[in-house]
């Protein structure tokens, strides 16, 4: 009895990402000691900033994957964002931009991703694999494929590279938006109504919940973070390039599934988001510094997103495989 | 020792002894021992967690023992997978049917062993043929090339045993086979396994319904705890026998109908009123129906009746096409939310499928259908006070109310849907199937629970395919055939063969 109780408490005690926490933490001890600039400071603030936009992004593609759907329009949606920004604050003072940006962004984007897979019922892979073409391709159209240069102001660059006081200010909006998110998941009706839909939807609806519109929703926060990201980029590029955020969903959404949030949905947390892309950019950052050529990191990302996968397979089915090694 | 039963050793298909196996910490068997002869319907009898599906498991080769000997025919055999007990002619029909639903009959029944192979590939017409000869014996009148997906679940069931009959199985392992089927179609099934049976085929047969073990069986075997506890011929054996040796001091009153009061009650209300309710589907065909507060309605049928739909077109998960439905004369719009909101609460029929979360935790689970406006913050101190209420309340069996649901038993993740219909205060409570796949035990604190319910005035409707379980626990007995009504019984009137007419579309 009291071993049942035992292996329970070891499987509930330990949150899903602490396999990949423990990879972070030994990822960054082995480069202190062999590559001490890793940890100066500057390179310190370097992996933040590299870091803010993709968690920014993974906070809000948490919200799909936990409702057992996927975004891939992210980093279209980011160049959209900020191409629409850049065009406006030619006509509106940049603060004034980036409000209007927020919401009409998010209100397009969202809008479209969500009634579609939330309202209509479409599969949020095709939708948003088919939404990841049209948003990169009306930035193309509307820049005619030019970056536009931007003067970002004071918030946008705080937002996206700048110092809040001794603060670097992306790492102020991750920790920002990473709380509410976390308060939104673990403390809301909403936030449950989430899980709920992922882990057994049919249980969902049955249960009284609507399940449509918080599939519709999950895609409105997902183009929310999607369009501050684009925001926080002219930030730090001071220019809206429509070829910014390509094939950032690979990062994102491997950084989410290696942080424990189940690709089929209904487990997973927003602090393990945060580590899995975390350990995610120290690594790209760490090949930059070993000086292994750029090429490599798509690369390294997609031999990890499988390894994080294989690691949930096997976390999941501890029993399975316990019953495979004892036949051996 | 089984010398006892009255047949040589010699004659035994199947020996089984000192069988013992252990799922982490838990000691599944113990030192358990069966013996199967040819010809016979061998009956497993225990609660659920008695260890039964291990011990066919083992023996279909679906796990290993972790001690023991098993001997077909004379051979000792460690079955390292399910083909290498087919092989030797064990076949286990497991309770969750393994067919591919896209493949034809034929194709599923010689899957993994297509034997009508030529140097061309497979010879389909000759496959079709030789499957067909095997569903003759079995009574089974159906085209061999349609998708097994389209057939209804008892037929699917019977392409399992054509399937182990195309291994030439001589020993076919049926756990419980019969959870999903209607009356008749158990019937059907059961002339399959005398057939079979005098045909020399030894046959292991699990349920939990006494009636049928009753019914079928050659030769009983009763585990308890994991543990061998007796083994007897069918003659003299009767419901206390199995149930002293099943239920070890406790309650084994269980099948004595105690007919509660409330339908009789003059002081009853109208609570619900359903009019001319259609579905989009069609299954569900103009149903009109008035239940009133402190009853319980058991509304019986055949599968296909249309029952499982009704209710989940009351609580809005189908779609209406036509009809209304009125909670104490107000009318109840068509989503789920809707009902839930007039007091309309569904327990649903498969708990895996339709109500369990079961990586979410008990308290979530339990409140799933309370909820306040989506931004507002959740107290959780209070939730837990709500949440620990109910365990005491229904004795919901759990250590840690914030632990998965997955890690309750299934009686107990029952009562916690349950409580989650409660917990929403609703006027009808509407339980699909409520005690399938639960034990003894379980069942009768679930029959409990719903008396005092009605007691406290809620409205029951509650569906069974159990006529057993419908006459237990109902003041009134409604029977649907063909997405219709066709019956509305009360309980002192209600006779079984009343509700098998009905139900069969013979009434009047």
């Amino acid at each position: 009895m009291s071993n049942v109780g035992l292996s329970r408490l070891r499987m509930t005690a330990l949150p899903p990402w602490s396999g990949v926490l423990m990879l972070l933490v030994l990822l960054i001890i082995v480069l202190a000691i062999f590559e001490p600039a890793f940890i100066s400071m500057g390179n310190v603030n370097n992996i933040i900033r590299a870091a803010a936009i993709p968690v920014v992004l993974g906070i809000g593609m948490t919200f799909a994957i936990l409702t057992g759907g996927i975004d891939l329009s992210v980093g279209s949606v980011l160049a959209f964002s900020g191409v629409f920004l850049s065009i406006l604050a030619g006509f509106i003072p940049i603060s004034l931009a980036v409000l209007v940006t927020l919401v009409a962004v998010t209100a397009i984007v969202g809008g479209i991703n969500g009634s579609l897979i939330g309202r209509i019922g479409l599969n949020s892979f095709v939708v948003t694999l088919a939404t990841l073409g049209v948003f990169r391709g009306v930035a193309y159209l509307v820049t005619n494929g030019k970056t536009q240069t931007v003067d970002p102001g004071v918030i946008v660059t705080a937002l996206g590279d700048g110092n809040v006081g001794p603060v670097p200010g992306p790492l102020l909006v991750m920790i920002v938006i990473g709380l509410i998110a976390s308060y939104v998941l673990r403390s809301t009706y909403f936030g449950r109504d989430v899980y709920a839909v992922g882990g057994n939807e049919v249980a969902a609806q049955l249960a009284g919940i609507n399940t449509r519109s918080v599939k519709m929703t999950v895609y409105f926060v997902s183009a929310a973070c999607a369009t501050l990201g684009g925001i926080m980029s002219i930030g730090r590029m001071e220019s809206a390039a429509p070829t910014a955020g390509a094939g950032l969903e690979l990062a994102v959404v491997a950084g989410v599934l290696l942080g424990g949030t189940r690709l089929s949905g209904g487990v997973g947390t927003i602090a393990g988001t945060v580590i899995g892309i975390f350990f995610l950019t120290c690594v790209s950052n760490a090949l930059t510094i070993i000086g292994v050529s750029s090429y490599w990191q798509p690369i390294a990302t997609g031999v990890l997103l499988i390894a994080a996968l294989l690691f949930d397979r096997f976390r999941l089915e501890p029993s399975r495989r316990a019953k495979k090694i004892k036949e051996r | 020792m089984e010398m006892r039963i009255g047949q040589a050793p010699g004659d035994t298909r199947v020996m089984m002894e000192g069988i013992s196996k252990a799922f982490g910490p838990v000691q599944a068997l113990n030192d358990v021992k069966l013996a199967l002869y040819p010809g016979e319907i061998h009956t497993l009898a225990g609660e659920n967690g008695s260890g039964k599906s291990t011990l066919l498991r083992i023996l279909g080769g679906v796990i290993r023992s972790d001690t023991g000997r098993v001997i077909v025919e004379g051979v000792e055999h460690d079955f390292p997978n399910v083909r290498a007990a087919m092989r030797e002619g064990v076949t286990v029909v497991s309770q969750e049917l393994s067919l591919v639903p896209a493949l034809s009959v034929a194709e599923n029944v010689f899957l993994g062993h297509q034997q009508v192979r030529e140097a061309r590939g497979i010879n389909w017409k000759k496959t079709q043929a030789a499957c067909s000869v095997i569903l003759n014996r079995l009574n089974l009148d159906i085209d061999t090339s349609v998708p097994v997906g389209t057939l209804p679940q008892d037929q699917q069931q019977l392409i399992e045993i054509a399937r182990a009959l195309a291994f030439e199985s001589r020993v076919i392992l049926l756990d419980e086979p019969t959870s999903s089927l209607e009356p008749n179609e158990v019937e059907s099934l059961f002339q399959v396994m005398r057939q079979l049976r005098d045909e020399g085929v030894a046959i292991v047969f699990i349920s939990h319904r006494m009636r049928e073990m009753l019914e079928i069986s050659d030769r009983y075997t009763v585990l308890r705890d994991g543990r061998f506890i007796d083994t007897a011929p069918a003659e003299g054996v009767d419901s206390s026998w199995l149930i002293e040796r099943m239920v070890l001091k406790r309650r084994a009153t269980i099948g004595q109908a105690s007919v509660t009061t409330g339908a009789a009650a003059p002081g009853r209300v109208q609570l619900v009123e359903v009019d001319k309710l259609r579905d989009r589907s069609g299954r569900v065909d103009g149903v009109s129906l008035t239940l009133f507060s402190g009853e319980i309605a058991g509304l019986a049928g055949l599968a296909g009746a249309g029952r499982t739909e009704f209710v989940e077109t009351l609580v809005g998960y189908r779609h209406r096409e036509s009809g209304s439905v009125r909670v104490l004369d107000k009318e109840v719009g068509g989503t789920t939310r809707d009902a839930v909101k007039a007091g309309l609460s569904l327990v649903p029929d498969d708990r895996r499928y339709k109500s369990a979360v079961l990586d979410m935790s008990v308290r979530d689970n339990l409140l799933l259908s309370s909820r306040g406006a989506p931004w507002v913050p959740r107290s959780k101190s209070q939730e837990g006070a709500i949440v620990r209420g109910w365990v005491d309340k229904l004795r919901i069996k759990t250590s840690d109310i914030d632990a998965p649901l997955k890690t309750l038993s299934g009686g107990n993740q029952q009562k916690v849907i349950i409580a989650r219909c409660l917990q929403v205060s609703p006027k009808l409570l509407i339980l699909d199937e409520p005690t399938r796949g639960i034990d003894l035990g379980a069942r009768a604190e679930i029959y409990e629970i719903l008396r005092s319910l009605a007691a406290e005035g809620l409205s029951i409707l509650t569906v069974s395919s159990e006529l057993e379980e419908i006459f237990q626990i109902s003041d009134r007995v409604l029977v649907m055939h063909a997405g219709q009504l066709s019956a509305d019984i009360p309980r002192a009137e209600a006779t079984e063969q009343l509700v098998i007419a009905a139900a069969t579309g013979h009434l009047q």
